[in-house]
């Protein structure tokens, strides 16, 4: 009995073993490493599709809602009329609600122009054309940024793949250096003798190298009149050579694209929340001197007139923005030659031993080229009566460059710099004067507190501004 | 869809009539118990079969027997007992309670029948009887209240809303915390129904189940109940076993058919005197309601004037003499109707059984066209395939249509529009025009009409779903026996998203369509051996093994810009977009269940299992999860024996270790294809628009904004518990407490880092929490007589839910809501804390009203914060409880449930904007006159306008810090158009989030249950009751808005919010059962 008893057990013993047996060999198949692989996202793309989202970004980003329109606000371009534009216009505006534009220009902006320039290097498909249309990016969006926040990450930024997920803050002085340095780098490169993979994906200049390397002399030339404060003539002589290599017409300016499918921000914000209206400073400049981009920058009010709101004052019956920045396939603008002219008047203008008549021709130019982009058409006439042989003055440049950049956000930068055009406070203002730069995020004060400047007031100057 | 239930049907119905049974003839009788009372629910079985049947309520039964054969009667807490049957076919039985044997049969994990006795740990069963009236389609509203330490949230009173279940207090941070559900053994998908801040309240995959089907849930709660599921019960478990035909003799069927009424529960108060405008003025399709007095105008009759019927309002005397009025918005919501009928039929003998069931639940909410439609079907069948071999089979079908409408933070919300319509304009007049366009109080812009959403935006959502499983019991020796459940739970969902052109969110229109194709499978092989050593002394062993997976795979399209009106194709555009996504991942396990126990008294069980996952990174997969506890009945100490004070009693302790796994596809960065959320989210634009790819002809990747781990490890869930089960009086009076602790670290989360390292996330084992909590459970029957009995259970719960840390460097993170305010895991706070702008304070927390004449703020009011976001309150109650009364007076039976809530703030989001807008009760005490030299005259001023606000002088010095007098304030100011509209009064000037917070603790009736069961009337009807249960219909909160058990997210972790959510219900039903 006692026997029968020990051989089932070990019978049992037997089948039991080869039970675990034959499941664990099983389990070594069942648990499979390969269906932890997402089979939705590539491990690997090519350069070409990486491109258009970086640009379509760069486009919505920082030509879009959380910046332009904020700023345009404040700018008095626009006036925000109820909900949170209400309180913008009122200078309000806290970390939290600047968290938007700083991750997106950082993770889908930079970091993807960061893999593109890493890519461009790899061995047998080296492209320092397509580094080149990055570098040029990446420059544009620095100044953007920069010039509205003030110091930002960038030297020690992008590292989170290498583990670096504090990034430091570089001084927005080391940003500029680097700005220029980016560019004349990717001056080099678009032009370089030897390139394998040609460029593709670019919805901006369709690959075209020459208008590329017109672009990065152009923001070089933004940037160095941008730094006049500090540098004095060096910012002036330095941006007349920029601007002798840059834009040559409208044909070559910078704008980054919308269509019916992907409509314009600021037309979506129209459509969807209507907040905004014209602001009545920008609305009356314009109306003062019956100017033909009236009718484009604004639209209507429901009695057929251009009313703009009084900064602060929630008209909402004021007229909306037109169809220049507001209709669905607007494009975002980056850089136009007419800015580049008004830095070229800027610069032989306020240079030691500048050419006052040049400075007047280019003043001209700026200002022709400007209302031919935004009205399609000449307006000689007008030009005539109210720009051409009138004695330019930095005034009278930033006050036409202050028309001509509505809906960037050159406008706010120059505002910052040179005082003009000159601004009343809005209505119910909660601080004594127009704000001076974004807050930093509230996600950096969360997530990057030993780095992140803890000066953090609106009022706070930006370099170049101090 | 016809044809598929036909196919289905003619199955189900091939195997019942497989099942065929033998006739013996009946043996009938009533057992009482010692004091003479009937006992119901006895089982009575002849031995060594599986014949046998239960007492009814009369305790009286009827079983086939034969002459010779033993009956036993046998029920908790009673002696069981043997009869042998004679000549005489009558056998009456007085049953005695038996102090060892008071507990329950419990199903502990992977299906292990457990002696509740034997647990060291605390499982709580719901049976049939408590949810079985209740007028939910989601049987996890059925719970509420019914347990200890079980939180439950229904997310709104729409049609199909999904609710949120968690057992004790959360263990994730970012990931999923509710519990494991398992039908019959067989893991179920049970998640679901998370929305987002706008869209519509979708259901949670738990309203799948028939709650008629349900027999027992036992509701596992601890680490050491749960251990032995290893990776995928780390929040608790519900375990569900259906109802079958075992033990039944003869064939029963039952009918249950119930139609209920929903009404619209709780509103906010709206005011009723100012008209659409600004400044005083009125204004044809303005935004706020702050114009004239209503009293003060009339039309003025203009029939041309479109956007009201009886034109534009003037001063009075200056129109056509119409007098202005204020209009009920609420006359929008409708008695919403629920019709539930239900069919049910088994039987069952010692060669098996068979439980078949029908149900059809169809529900229009109190939203017009919110609609939610659900058909079941159901068979659970065992055979035996030899003596020692039953096979078993469990087939359940479930078909689900809703029509769900739009709801929070939205243009197209129902409350958003309803709520902000200035009381002068009449919705109802009217929601759209002869050429199509829209008839809205903002005269075609800003929101949409709620008449018009309801009948042109639908969200349907189409469910099929089939769980099928096979089990196999082999009994090899009396020793040892072999037992296998595998089966799949797959589903199928559609969805369709349509927008009419002119709707104000997506004005050219909207379709898109999803279909998405869902299987869980799951195998689990059990060996089960017993011993016993000695009389006194005896040991059980399982050891198994458990193979897992699941895969889903969806495809998305959608469309804007529709070229030809209400047709919804995704072709009739040519601006649509696709997408498609798939995630799979398997776990294996093998584990082990060791228990002895010793002289009834004293029981040891230890389980032990590793866990290997695909989701975890090679050198990573496997982890082990041990448990051990112990239970001592100290009433079997032959001191204590026989004790009539204290029949029962028993301590138990127990500690585990058991965790979570990463979700898949976290151990690497790829590339991802752009769209408009990951690109480019703004904040303003979407989600519907935005911009997707192709972008000018061109497809988009970027890097993915997660940055993923190689090195990820197991979560880590450390738990022990104690607790003691004592029941005095012969089980008159019950008391279970229990304490526990759970201790989770290497929480896996996304760690929200620096956008400027390029990357918005990483995905690290970083956080820790620790829970610690009370239940107390406390059961009695005061009275009973023969005709009469009174009882009552209750429970409390008190859940600490602290985050003890999160990421390095991160001291909180982001779960859901909006920039500002949000929910959040907050270092040092109670888990998920609402984070938003606060007042001004001084150092001891007083609110600064400002005393500067000189600076931008107005004097006499505070002044908010906006330097950064701070913790402001938190929904998590500090505790709760509930009362279950059942009082039956012969064949009449009240049942009622108390639920209440204790603590817990809520974000009233919808008043804080009605603030704005002006239609808020609360602003209705506006009118203000001021001296010329600008202080309140207070002759001209009501003077129940005049406020003065709580709080310190105090101001805010040039560098933004406050400085306190610390002087009371005592400035007289009036709430006025300034405060609310353009002020600190309301979110959209600037006020902080703090102002919106209002507590929101409840105590709710939550269900009165009235039911009578007919005597026997006719020969072939068992029973017949007819019933009327009311739920929700008396609740008391401070919460100014709608029923504060909401929220805006849908069943999701960051609860707490309420931003014009659709309101809750209250319901009356009435239903009749019917058996035979």
């Amino acid at each position: 009995m006692k026997k029968n008893k020990f051989f089932k057990m070990k019978s049992l013993a037997l089948v039991l073993s080869l039970l675990l047996i034959s499941l664990s060999s099983c389990e070594k198949q069942w648990i499979d490493s390969d269906l932890n692989i997402d089979p939705d996202s590539p491990a690997d793309v090519p350069m070409g599709l990486i491109l258009p989202g970086a640009q379509l970004a760069m486009g919505f980003v920082l030509v879009g809602n959380d910046n332009v329109r904020t700023n345009n606000i404040w700018t008095q371009h626009f006036d925000g009329v109820s909900r949170q534009s209400a309180t913008e216009a009122r200078y309000q505006l806290t970390s939290a609600d600047v968290g938007n534009v700083w991750s997106s220009t950082y993770t889908s902006i930079l970091m993807n122009l960061s893999v593109l320039v890493e890519k461009s290097k790899l061995e047998g498909s080296e492209s320092p054309y397509f580094r080149g249309v990055a570098q040029v990016m990446q420059a544009t969006t620095l100044g953007i940024t920069t010039d509205i926040f003030g110091d930002i990450p960038f030297s020690k930024a992008l590292g989170g793949g290498q583990g670096n997920l504090r990034p430091e803050y570089d001084t927005q002085e080391q940003i500029y250096d680097t700005i220029f340095n980016i560019l004349d780098d990717a001056i080099l490169n678009l032009n370089a003798e030897e390139n394998v993979l040609p460029i593709s994906g670019d919805a901006i200049y369709d690959g075209d190298r020459s208008k590329w390397t017109k672009a990065a002399y152009s923001i070089q030339a933004r940037h160095y009149l941008q730094t006049s404060n500090k540098t004095g003539n060096d910012a002036y002589t330095n941006a007349l050579a920029a601007v002798e290599k840059g834009f040559a017409s409208n044909a070559d300016d910078y704008l980054v694209p919308f269509e019916d499918e992907n409509r314009n921000p600021i037309f979506q914000f129209m459509e969807q929340r209507g907040d905004i209206r014209m602001g009545s400073t920008f609305v009356d400049l314009l109306l003062e001197n019956d100017d033909p981009r009236l009718s484009f920058y604004a639209a209507e009010d429901g009695d057929g007139n251009y009313v703009g709101s009084e900064p602060g004052s929630e008209n909402a019956l004021a007229s909306a923005p037109g169809t220049y920045a507001a209709s669905p396939t607007s494009s975002s603008v980056m850089m136009t030659f007419a800015e580049l002219k008004f830095i070229e008047a800027e610069a032989r203008l306020m240079m030691s031993g500048g050419d006052i008549a040049l400075a007047q021709a280019a003043y001209e130019d700026a200002v022709a080229a400007s209302v031919l982009r935004v009205t399609g058409e000449a307006n000689t006439e007008w030009l005539d009566e109210n720009i051409n042989g009138v004695a330019v003055t930095l005034a009278s440049i930033i006050k036409q460059k202050y028309i001509d950049g509505f809906a960037t956000n050159q406008p706010y930068a120059d505002y910052r710099r040179t005082g003009f055009p000159n601004l009343e406070l809005a209505a119910g203002a909660v601080i004594p004067q127009i704000p001076t730069r974004f807050p930093y995020p509230q996600s950096e004060f969360d997530y990057n507190n030993e780095n992140v400047p803890s000066a953090n007031k609106l009022t706070d100057k930006v370099w170049w501004d101090q | 869809m016809k044809k598929r239930l036909h196919g289905f049907l003619t199955l189900f119905l091939a195997l019942v009539v497989q099942l065929s049974f033998a006739q013996v003839s009946s043996v009938t009788g009533t057992v009482t118990d010692e004091d003479g009372m009937s006992v119901p629910g006895v089982n009575v079985i002849v031995k060594g079969t599986n014949t046998g049947a239960q007492t009814d309520f009369d305790g009286k039964y009827s079983v086939q027997a034969a002459s010779g054969d033993v009956l036993v009667f046998s029920y908790v807490g009673f002696l069981t007992q043997q009869r042998v049957v004679g000549t005489n076919k009558t056998i009456d039985v007085t049953l005695a309670v038996d102090a060892a044997q008071l507990d329950e049969v419990v199903v502990t994990a992977i299906g292990i029948s457990r002696s509740e006795k034997e647990l060291g740990y605390n499982v709580q069963t719901v049976s049939a009887e408590e949810i079985g009236n209740k007028p939910n389609a989601d049987i996890v509203n059925s719970l509420a209240g019914e347990t200890s330490g079980v939180e439950i949230v229904s997310s709104s009173g729409s049609a199909g809303a999904a609710t949120f279940i968690t057992i004790r207090g959360s263990a994730s941070i970012t990931g999923n915390n509710q519990p494991l559900f398992i039908i019959n053994g067989m893991p179920v998908a049970s998640g679901g129904g998370s929305s987002g801040i706008g869209g519509v309240q979708t259901s949670s995959r738990s309203i799948d189940i028939n709650p008629d089907d349900i027999a027992t849930m036992s509701v596992l709660k601890g680490g050491a109940a749960t251990a032995l599921y290893g990776v995928r019960a780390a929040n608790g478990a519900i375990i569900i076993t259906t109802k079958t035909g075992k033990n039944l003799t003869e064939r029963k069927m039952e009918f249950h058919s119930s139609v209920g009424f929903d009404v619209v529960s709780q509103l906010p108060e709206l005011q009723t005197k100012f008209s659409q405008g600004q400044d005083g003025e009125w204004r044809s399709g303005g935004q706020y309601s702050y114009g004239p007095r209503i009293s003060d105008l009339e039309y003025d009759g203009d029939t041309d004037y479109k956007w009201d019927p009886n034109g534009r309002l003037v001063p009075k005397g200056t129109g056509a003499g119409i007098p202005a009025q204020a209009y009920d918005p609420y006359e929008f919501f409708q008695t919403g109707i629920t019709t539930n009928n239900r069919f049910n039929i088994a039987n069952g003998n010692d060669q098996g059984s068979y439980f078949f069931s029908i149900s059809n639940f169809d529900q229009e909410g109190i939203i017009p066209n919110d609609t939610f439609e659900r058909t079941t079907l159901r068979l659970n069948a065992t055979t035996k395939i030899s003596e020692k071999i039953t096979f078993g089979a469990d087939m359940a079908y479930t078909s689900s249509q809703a029509n769900q409408i739009q709801k929070g933070s939205n243009t197209s919300g129902i409350m958003l529009g309803l709520l902000r319509t200035p009381p002068t304009f009449d919705n109802s007049a009217g929601y759209e025009f002869a050429d199509g366009t829209q008839r809205n109080y903002r005269n075609d812009t800003g929101y949409d009409n709620p008449y018009w959403v309801a009948n042109n935006i639908a969200f349907q959502d189409d469910i099929d779903r089939l769980t099928g499983s096979v089990n196999l019991t082999a009994d090899v020796t009396d020793w040892f026996n072999i037992s296998y459940n595998g089966g799949v739970d797959w589903y199928t969902r559609r969805y369709t998203d349509q927008f009419k052109i002119d709707s104000k969110g997506n004005p050219t229109g909207y379709y898109a369509e999803s279909q998405s194709y869902n299987t869980i499978f799951n195998s689990d092989l059990l060996l089960n051996f017993k011993h016993e050593f000695t009389d006194d002394f005896s040991a059980k062993l399982t050891v198994g093994n458990n193979l897992y997976s699941t895969f889903s795979k969806g495809l998305f399209g959608d469309a804007t810009g529709l070229e030809i009106p209400d047709f919804y194709q995704l072709s009739n555009s040519s601006n649509n977009t696709t997408s498609s996504y798939e995630s799979e991942f398997r776990t294996a396990a093998v584990f082990g269940d060791l228990s002895f126990a010793f002289k009834e008294m004293l029981f040891l069980g230890f389980t032990g299992r590793n866990d290997w996952s695909t989701t975890m990174p090679e050198q990573n997969q496997s982890a082990f999860y041990p448990s051990a506890s112990l239970s001592f009945v100290f009433t079997q100490l032959e001191a204590l024996r026989g004790n009539s004070f204290l029949t029962f009693g028993k301590l138990r302790a127990s500690a585990a270790r058991t965790a979570n796994i990463a979700q898949p596809y976290n151990t690497s960065s790829p590339f991802v294809a752009v769209s408009g959320d990951n690109n480019v989210g703004d904040g303003w634009t979407g989600p519907n628009g935005g911009v997707n790819f192709p972008y000018q002809g061109l497809a988009g990747f970027k890097l993915s904004n997660g940055l993923g781990n190689p090195n990820l490890s197991h979560e880590n869930q450390e738990t022990w518990e104690v607790g003691a089960d004592l029941r005095f009086f012969n089980n008159r009076l019950g008391l279970d407490l229990t304490y526990f602790e759970n201790k989770n670290t290497d929480l896996l989360m996304n760690v929200p880092i620096s956008d400027a390292s390029g990357y918005g996330s990483v995905f690290l084992n970083a956080a820790s929490m620790e829970t610690t909590g009370i239940e107390i459970s406390l059961r009695a029957t005061p009275l009973r007589t023969e005709d009469f009995e009174w009882s009552f259970i209750t429970n409390f719960t008190k859940i600490d839910n602290i985050v003890t840390g999160l990421a390095e460097g991160v001291d909180n993170v982001f779960l859901g809501g909006f920039v500002v305010p949000q929910v959040r895991a907050v270092v040092g706070q109670q888990y998920r804390s609402i984070f938003g702008n606060d007042w001004y304070r001084d150092d001891s927390g007083n609110v600064l009203i400002n005393d500067d004449p000189t600076d931008n703020y107005r004097d006499g009011y505070p002044m908010a914060d906006n330097r950064e976001m701070v913790p402001i309150g938190n929904f998590n109650p500090d505790w709760t409880a509930n009362i279950t009364n059942n009082i039956t007076f012969k064949n009449v039976s009240l049942s009622f449930l108390f639920d209440i809530k204790s603590g817990g703030m809520m974000y009233n989001g919808t008043a804080f904007a009605m603030n704005n807008l002006g239609t808020a009760k609360r602003t209705e005490h506006r009118e203000v006159t001021y001296t010329p030299e600008g202080t309140i005259d207070f002759d001209a001023t009501p003077a129940e306008n005049i406020v003065v606000m709580d709080g310190v002088y105090g101001r805010v010095d040039a560098d933004g810090n406050p400085v306190s007098t610390g002087v009371t304030n005592v400035t007289p100011v009036v709430q006025d158009e300034d405060w609310f509209r353009k002020g600190a009064g309301s979110n959209f000037s600037g006020g902080p989030s703090v102002a919106a917070m209002e507590p929101a603790d409840w105590v709710r009736l939550r269900n009165v249950t009235l039911s009578y069961d007919f005597p026997k009337i006719v020969e072939n009807v068992d029973n017949l009751q007819l019933y009327f249960t009311g739920r929700n219909l008396w609740i008391d909160t401070p919460y100014t808005g709608i029923d504060p058990e909401t929220n805006l997210g849908g069943a999701t972790n960051s609860q707490g919010m309420d931003y014009f959510n659709n309101p809750g219900t209250k319901t009356y039903l009435v239903g009749a059962k019917v058996s035979f």
